[in-house]
């Protein structure tokens, strides 16, 4: 009965989502009042409904209503808790649920948010919302119901793939998707600029918190996707550039993109059309990556059931690319720039170079991604793009971008003297010298050498803006380092808090650098009580332990790790591997890791015989990969500084838009 | 506001040099369309194809080679002519041992009437497999899915998975899980020559 009313909830919230997004066009048109308010209340009203079908089926799982197909064919009796309120995105229906879900409540604060302002711009925000969410529920009204019965009762569900059981990989989709669905509103206000004709920079201000909010999902979500890679699945990486890996990070290359190029057209008017393009192709990137992921067209690791989704999928990607490119036609003559680039050596040359890499760095991956598909149609043979292809091609551009995101802040805008040059760029120049001086003396090999010399200028570069920032404060207003630092952050937290993600980054790029060109590994077979010698480590395997959980049995391998020079035991470490009594086929595997800002000792049980005499595993070192989760948090912790509102907040926007009325920027 | 404004966005320096200008923008936009377009299209060649792919109990069965455990090659062509049970296994798959026995037995009484059984060994260690086949006592030809080529070409969901092939090389029929004798007389009259 209840799951009736579930998929009764569904139906209307899609024809209120058809009547809103008519009164949002048409009110935004005729500036009809009556009409603009309804679509206000019909973003309220699917954002309410859709929470509600939401809970149903959370109610579902919760009390094992296995005649629900979905519960029975993702949820078990077995199931804790938390896994069967998690499983409402371990399948194909419930997660596009969750994901309607998510983007109608997105679109219910921004509307609610904004139900005073733009009032030009907001109906048809409104509507363009609303087009996103049609979309969804439009799937789960007539591909893919959430709410389907079985034809019996079973007495138990088959059991949620063993893969999602586990803490981060439920944390890691719901950010993704948070990220992913959260650029459907800037993209429904680069429409709505489009269609009001409104192209001045209202939409953009409005626009950089709504991109930096799913943005910073986006990128906690893939930074716990490779954490998560890293920790199970074994195989002494963290990002393999497999498909679906990849259709969550070309938004984010694009969104990063927009994000940098934003700051140009709101300090010198041009890149208009590049902006509203860039938005459009993070957009239509995420339903391009759920596409692919949903539909079965690219073969990859992560399993996702086929359904009939596919075809919807394609005649929205068809709408959305060629809806927006005949408005953007329409509209070119009012996107032409205020201005043109003065000079190289000036800010928006640099982000202007910032946003090719990036647009090159996605068109790469997304060649390599469908490259092998397209191929395959073509000429009827695989040819397969692996990862070293996106290393090869990658590699060398992110040191690029590294190093113009240490040099675009110190440059001045349309112009850089050469007294300026020097002020700015000694001291980070010195240190990129001494690191790489460091490195050759250490571990001399010539691309880690670049690397680590560009990462060590981009960390200086930011160290010397804190410190300038700091001492100005310090003279001017007599504030002691730290309150002048906080000051720093809240006066200019778009600025200081931009550093800090960029300090991010530069961690994440020691991260891989370290793996990728440090790594060690070796493969053995130890007998209880035998040893092996890694690195600077010595391993004692000391047999194996099993323990019988609810729904599933651990093998623990138990294994000392012992300093090699001073002999002493540092740690206890032990890979795992976990049998489900629903998926035998499916063991999942935990790796054994010790961690310390240097390098992780990392064990992975391939396998063992006699009740674990002997046990097979292969063991790496990994140089500096801490720092890449530390980078992931002090991305989001700098993302935070930047987007969080401060109550100066207003009053510089009043400021930055007289600045502008005056002309002087 | 002291700005250079580049002159031919300020004062076209003609009407043809506007037209010029307007027939470039024009060709770019055809370009980019039909790139896209051409992307798009792939994208639904594609998902055609795959959802054919999705109809794995009809059709023409993908061909594989294999080597045995005994050290013979064997490839589906070379079975033209023949029903083939090609059964999908793996040592450490627990409902794998309920259809063993009966596959092995109904081997023996069907390998005078034009039909082969084939057993590929789908992410196994040698040994657990050569143990597991010894245990069975199972005498038709098996080996190993190496780099389970055969196991991802038919698209198979899991182990035990049987595929009914008759001797024109169609695929008739397909089993998930493990098969009844009742399903096996059924599907083995639809293939045998």
């Amino acid at each position: 009965m209840i799951y009736d009313i579930g998929h009764l909830i569904l139906l209307t919230s899609l024809v209120l989502a058809v009547c809103g997004i008519l009164a949002g066009f048409w009110g935004g048109h005729r500036r009809n009042t009556r009409l603009i308010q309804s679509s206000y209340n019909a973003v309220y009203a699917v954002a309410a409904l859709v929470t509600g079908a939401t809970a149903i089926l959370w109610y579902g799982l919760l009390t094992d209503a296995f005649h629900l197909s979905y519960v029975w064919n993702h949820s078990e009796r077995a199931l804790s808790a938390f896994y069967k309120f998690s499983a409402l995105w371990g399948g194909q229906a419930g997660s596009l649920l969750f994901w309607c879900m998510i983007l109608s409540v997105y679109s219910a604060v921004v509307a609610f948010s904004n139900r005073n302002r733009h009032l030009v711009l907001m109906p048809y925000v409104n509507a363009m919302l609303l087009v996103s969410s049609l979309f969804f529920l439009t799937l789960l009204v007539f591909a893919t119901d959430p709410f389907k019965r079985v034809g019996f009762l079973p007495p138990d569900g088959q059991g949620l793939n063993p893969l999602l059981q586990n803490f981060w990989m439920i944390i890691h989709p719901v950010m993704l998707y948070l990220g992913y669905v959260g650029m459907a509103v800037p993209f429904a206000f680069a429409v709505g600029a489009l269609v009001s004709k409104r192209l001045d920079n209202e939409w953009v201000h409005t626009v950089r918190r709504w991109t930096l909010i799913p943005w910073m999902f986006l990128s906690a979500g893939i930074i716990m996707g490779s954490q998560w890679a890293y920790m199970e699945l074994g195989w002494g990486g963290y990002w393999a550039w497999d498909p679906v890996e990849n259709a969550s990070f070309l938004p984010w290359l694009t969104g990063t993109a927009f994000l940098h190029s934003i700051i140009i057209q709101e300090q010198r008017g041009i890149l208009k059309v590049w902006n509203v393009v860039l938005i459009w192709l993070t957009y239509f990137l995420v339903i391009l990556g759920t596409f692919t992921t949903r539909s079965g067209i690219i073969e990859s690791v992560h399993s996702f059931a086929r359904s009939d989704v596919g075809p919807y999928f394609l005649v929205y990607l068809v709408l959305i690319l060629f809806g927006f490119l005949w408005l953007l036609f329409d509209r070119l003559p009012l996107l032409r720039g205020e201005h043109t680039i003065d000079s190289y050596a000036s800010r928006e040359a640099a982000f202007l170079a910032n946003n090719w890499l990036f647009a090159g760095i996605a068109f790469a991956t997304l060649w390599g991604t469908f490259f092998p598909m397209f191929s395959e149609i073509l000429t009827g043979e695989r040819i397969s793009v692996a990862a070293p292809f996106f290393n090869k091609v990658n590699g060398p551009l992110f040191l690029l971008l590294l190093l113009l995101m240490g040099a675009a802040p110190l440059l001045g805008w349309r112009h850089t003297s050469l007294a300026a040059f020097r002020k700015q760029f000694t001291f980070p120049l010195v240190a990129a010298g001494g690191v790489a001086l460091l490195v050759f003396v250490f571990a001399p090999s010539l691309y880690p050498i670049i690397g680590l010399a560009i990462c060590a200028f981009v960390a200086a570069t930011i160290v010397q803006e804190y410190v300038r920032g700091v001492a100005a404060r310090r003279i001017t207003n007599g504030e002691n380092a730290l309150l002048a630092m906080v000051n720093l952050w809240s006066r200019n937290g778009r600025r200081y808090g931009g550093y800090i993600v960029h300090l991010g980054i530069v961690m994440i790029g020691v991260a891989v650098i370290g793996n990728e060109f440090y790594q060690e590994s070796l493969n053995v077979t130890l007998a209880r009580g035998e040893r092996a010698t890694l690195g600077r480590y010595e391993l004692v395997y000391n047999g194996m332990a099993s323990t019988r959980q609810a729904n599933r049995i651990e093998f623990d391998a138990l294994i000392d790790v012992y300093n090699l020079e001073s002999g002493r035991r540092i740690s206890e470490i032990s890979p795992q591997r976990n049998i489900y009594d629903k998926a035998p086929d499916m063991p999942t595997s935990e790796v054994g890791l010790y961690m310390n800002p240097v390098e992780d000792v990392y064990a992975v049980l391939n396998g063992w015989e006699e009740g674990g005499a002997t046990a097979t595993f292969t063991l790496y070192i990994n140089p500096l990969t801490l720092w890449m989760w530390v980078g992931g948090i002090v991305l989001v912790l700098g993302t935070l500084i930047a987007t969080w509102p401060h109550p100066t907040h207003r009053r510089s926007e009043a400021v930055r838009s007289l600045a502008y009325a005056v002309g002087d920027d | 506001m002291a700005e250079r404004i580049a002159p031919d966005r300020a004062q076209p320096a003609s009407a043809e040099a506007a037209q010029a200008r307007q027939r470039s923008v024009r060709a770019w936009q055809s370009i980019f369309v039909l790139i896209l377009l051409g992307f798009v299209g792939l994208l639904a060649a594609r998902l055609i194809q795959t959802n054919q792919s999705e109809h794995r109990a009809s059709g023409e069965a993908p061909p594989f080679t294999m080597t045995t455990f005994a050290g013979e090659t064997i490839t589906l062509a070379s079975l033209r002519g023949k029903g083939v049970v090609l059964n999908f296994w793996a040592s450490w798959c627990a409902p794998c041992r309920d259809e063993a026995a009966l596959l092995e037995a109904t081997w023996r009484r069907e390998r005078e009437n034009g039909v082969v059984f084939i057993g590929l060994d789908y992410l196994d260690q040698e040994p657990a497999a050569k143990a597991y086949l010894a245990e069975f006592d199972v005498t038709y030809p098996n080996g190993p899915d190496l780099q389970s080529a055969a196991a991802r070409r038919y698209g198979i969901k899991g182990v035990p998975e049987t595929f009914f092939i008759d001797a024109e090389g169609n695929i008739q029929e397909l089993v998930i899980g493990p098969v009844s004798q009742a399903q096996l007389d059924e599907l083995l009259d639809k293939i045998r020559p």
